[in-house]
């Protein structure tokens, strides 16, 4: 880690050799769009970032059954998994940087990175594959982060009500259960404030 | 990745040692330690830094370039196509040099009432008119 930060204005902690005066970046913030392959996190990070989606690489280190035949250790492989992101400038000192990761449970280590500080989540699902999101509905249930789950609706169709869904994955009352379009920036947008809703409420504020 | 992904800048699979001489950030290299800086750090060149710029070596110099501009870890590890914990090391490297100022977000922002409410403000001004529908209403 960074060595001794000290705490600056505006939340973040700084190591800085700078001269003051020099281009101040914003602070970031970020919410994690999760779920399984193909449910359209790509495409809601797409509609609302004012970039086009970056992808990234996250490092999982398996440790594989069995050991080396020459040295007698167990195997390490290192696989990497891809993650994708945009951005929003929210006003002049605020940013929010949206991540969308895979949803299966092996994929856990990435959240845990990704999560850290993160002001909620999104839980996308596509209601004829809603086994995709029990992995990440139930980490942020136990990390205890604010999210929704926004069902969606691919050209308007939907197999479930949302009654069912929100039987299916057995949520809280509290956690939203909503149906958008991850195509329409709107209804990205709106999704994204349910999520901040509960993160406002579960704040006190 | 399924076939419905598009990845614009897929970062190569880069073996992280062989930039960072053995060292390597992040939850994978020593559990329980200090969490990974966040993706979202904002890492900005310092003048110092970009003065130095043609005396360093290949992803140093990238990324002290990269950031004449703020930029996220996350950002740079796409733009750079480094994986993030090289980024990681790199940033804390360069930081020590004097290269690179690495601002690190508190966690307690997610809990930040005015934060949140900015955040909410700001979103609520995104054009759009389609909206959700909630179970409940
Ligand atoms: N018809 C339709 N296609 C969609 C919708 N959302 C995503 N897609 C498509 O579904 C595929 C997978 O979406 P993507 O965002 O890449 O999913 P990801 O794996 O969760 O990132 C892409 O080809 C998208 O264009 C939708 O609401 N309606
Ligand atoms: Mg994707």
């Amino acid at each position: 880690m960074v060595s001794a930060p000290s705490p600056a204005p505006g939340g973040q902690s700084v190591t800085a050799t700078e001269a003051p005066g020099r281009a101040a970046p914003p602070l970031p913030v970020k919410m994690v769009v999760a779920g399984g392959f193909g449910v359209g996190k790509t495409t809601a990070v797409g509609a609302i970032s004012e970039i086009r989606p970056l992808t990234t690489e996250a490092a999982i280190t398996e440790v594989a059954a069995g050991v080396d035949d020459l040295s007698h250790t167990p195997h390490k492989t290192t696989t990497t998994v891809a993650m994708d992101f945009g951005c929003l400038t929210i006003d002049d000192g605020l940013k929010l940087y949206l991540f969308g990761t895979p949803g299966q449970e092996r994929f856990g280590f990435m959240w845990d990175d990704l999560v850290q500080g993160a002001l909620g989540g999104l839980v996308i699902v596509d209601t004829r594959r809603l086994d995709d999101c029990y992995a990440a509905v139930d980490y942020f249930e136990h990390r205890g982060i604010p999210f929704a789950v926004a069902v969606n609706a691919f050209d308007g169709h939907v197999e479930h009500t949302l009654d069912e869904v929100r039987w299916a994955l057995d949520v809280a009352e509290s956690v939203p259960v909503i149906t958008f379009d991850a195509r329409e920036r709107g209804s990205v947008r709106d999704a994204l404030l349910v999520v901040l809703d509960v993160a406002l409420t579960r704040a006190g504020g | 990745m399924g076939a419905g992904d598009e990845p614009v800048d897929r970062a190569p699979a880069v073996r992280p040692f062989l930039v960072t001489a053995g060292r390597v950030a992040g939850a994978d290299a020593d559990p329980g330690a200090t969490p990974p800086m966040p993706v979202e750090t904002q890492l900005v060149a310092t003048a110092a830094g970009l003065e130095r710029l043609d005396l360093m070596s290949f992803e140093r110099h990238d990324i002290v370039a990269a950031c004449r501009r703020p930029q996220s870890v996350a950002e740079i590890a796409a733009i750079l196509r480094l994986h993030l914990n090289v980024v990681r090391v790199l940033a804390e490297d360069l930081a020590a040099g004097g290269h690179l100022s690495v601002y690190v977000p508190s966690a307690d922002i997610a809990r930040d009432v005015s934060v949140l409410r900015r955040v909410i403000d700001g979103l609520r001004t995104i054009p759009g008119s389609r909206g959700t529908v909630r179970d409940s209403d």
